[in-house]
């Protein structure tokens, strides 16, 4: 059976079955091709395609980005500390699981605002399929296992040490 | 649409049938049938009214190629190939037979794995504080803040994640080529550093969802992988119906030299 497996900072994730987000461009732009064979029109499906992805290259990623930089604790004004003061002042991880918090917040906005991650097939289908067709398709997707994302233990971030407690919960595709 | 058009899913050997629940595209599922052509098959329905690139008709074409190449080699078409009647499918299928069994011989037993490799947004931190000059323009953005500044500084942090993302993919990448017959890097993804297929012999499937796992958790602070297969292979089969690709072997350490 087909599956997507994300690997992430925070977990792998449960195996997804039966998704385009990850497989439209081979669908679409690989396979074999017959010249003398025409082909469907395609209206619509760049949109498809760039409402698909995270768009990173974007003004409000940069912005996002740097208010997470802005957030950061780096000690700049600290410059009489000594070496061991500065680390000290890390190991207690309190500036890391806040910037760590505001990177991930960051993330999810990015994602919601361009409609990408999870919500992503149902959205291609408001968009695309004709009002008699979803209702049919939005019951096979309830009738699918749509885990989602598992979380990270919240400890980990906390220890301040790094990814120990990295999750990993991915579950055998059937 | 003329009702002689005929819908082309796929190319595989004759002499084998079609699996059970077998559907095509339009709604409902078109029926789909064999058209023998010599030692080869072609894989066809008639076309539906108004055929689109749905999302609904985009998943049949890809469940129906899954399950041809459940138990043997399947050459798949690009998606919406239409013909105009069966005479042009056959004489289009004959004419580069020998080009088509040498593909689906080396398809037999292997499969498409998809790999998507993003950079990690977690990484901001520890890129700022390995990185002078983005600690430079932080520093001056929060003197004197403006928004020229921070887009500078957003876009040199998405620089720097990419760029690191990057390294990390061309460290991972030859240890799993090794482990394929054949990678090819794909149409370029906005906000992806790599999207490649590799060609994964069935029995080394498990081996390189291992080898994926493992460069995820020794990169975990640079890149976000996501890996789909088993798929059709739609990256390894002749371009254009003229040009078989080059020797599958060929192909991986050619993409471990990176050139």
């Amino acid at each position: 059976m087909t599956t997507t497996t994300t690997y992430n900072e925070a977990a792998v994730c449960v195996p997804r079955a039966g998704t385009l987000y990850d497989v439209l461009e081979l669908i679409l732009d690989r396979g074999m091709v017959i010249d003398i064979f025409v082909r469907v029109s395609l209206v619509g499906i760049e949109i498809l395609k760039i409402d698909a992805r995270i768009v990173v290259a974007s003004v409000d990623t940069y912005l996002r980005f740097a208010e997470v930089c802005n957030r950061l604790d780096l000690n700049e004004d600290a410059s009489s500390r000594t070496v061991p003061e500065l680390f000290a002042g890390m190991a207690t991880g309190v500036s890391r699981t806040g910037a760590k918090r505001a990177a991930k917040s960051v993330g999810g906005k990015v994602k919601e605002a361009i409609g990408a991650g999870d919500d992503d097939d149902e959205r291609d289908e408001d968009r695309y399929e004709d009002t008699g067709d979803r209702y049919e398709d939005r019951e096979e997707e309830a009738a699918e296992p749509r885990r989602r994302r598992t979380s990270s233990s919240s400890g980990s971030a906390r220890s301040g040490g790094g990814r120990t407690a990295r999750g990993t919960h991915r579950t055998e595709e059937g | 649409m003329g009702t002689s058009q005929v819908y082309v899913y796929a190319i595989v050997h004759a002499g084998r049938g079609l699996p059970p629940e077998a559907r095509g595209v339009g709604r409902p599922p078109a029926s789909v049938r064999l058209l023998p052509v010599g030692e080869l098959a072609a894989v066809v329905s008639d076309v539906p009214e108004d055929l689109r690139a749905r999302r609904r008709d985009l998943m049949a074409h890809q469940d129906l190629l899954i399950r041809l190449g459940a138990d043997a080699p399947v050459l798949p078409m690009r998606f919406g190939m239409v013909a105009e009647d069966t005479r042009t499918v056959a004489e289009a299928v004959e004419a580069a037979a020998a080009t088509h069994l040498a593909a689906l011989e080396r398809l037999r037993d292997r499969t498409e794995m998809n790999l998507k490799v993003s950079p990690a947004q977690c990484g901001i931190e520890s890129l700022v504080r390995a990185d002078a000059e983005l600690r430079r323009m932080l520093t001056d953005v929060r003197r004197r803040p403006s928004y020229e500044g921070n887009v500078r500084l957003g876009q040199a942090v998405a620089d720097g994640l990419t760029r690191r993302a990057t390294q990390a993919v061309e460290e991972a990448l030859p240890r799993l080529t090794a482990l394929a017959d054949g990678f090819v890097r794909g149409p370029e993804v906005p906000g992806c550093v790599l999207n490649g297929s590799f060609l994964v012999p069935a029995a080394a499937s498990e081996r390189f969802r291992a080898e994926v796992e493992r460069t995820a958790a020794a990169h975990a602070d640079q890149v976000e992988l996501r890996l789909t297969g088993p798929l059709p292979c739609y990256s390894f089969v002749p371009q254009d119906g003229a040009e078989p690709a080059p020797p599958a072997r060929a192909r991986a350490e050619h993409a471990m030299t990176g050139s």
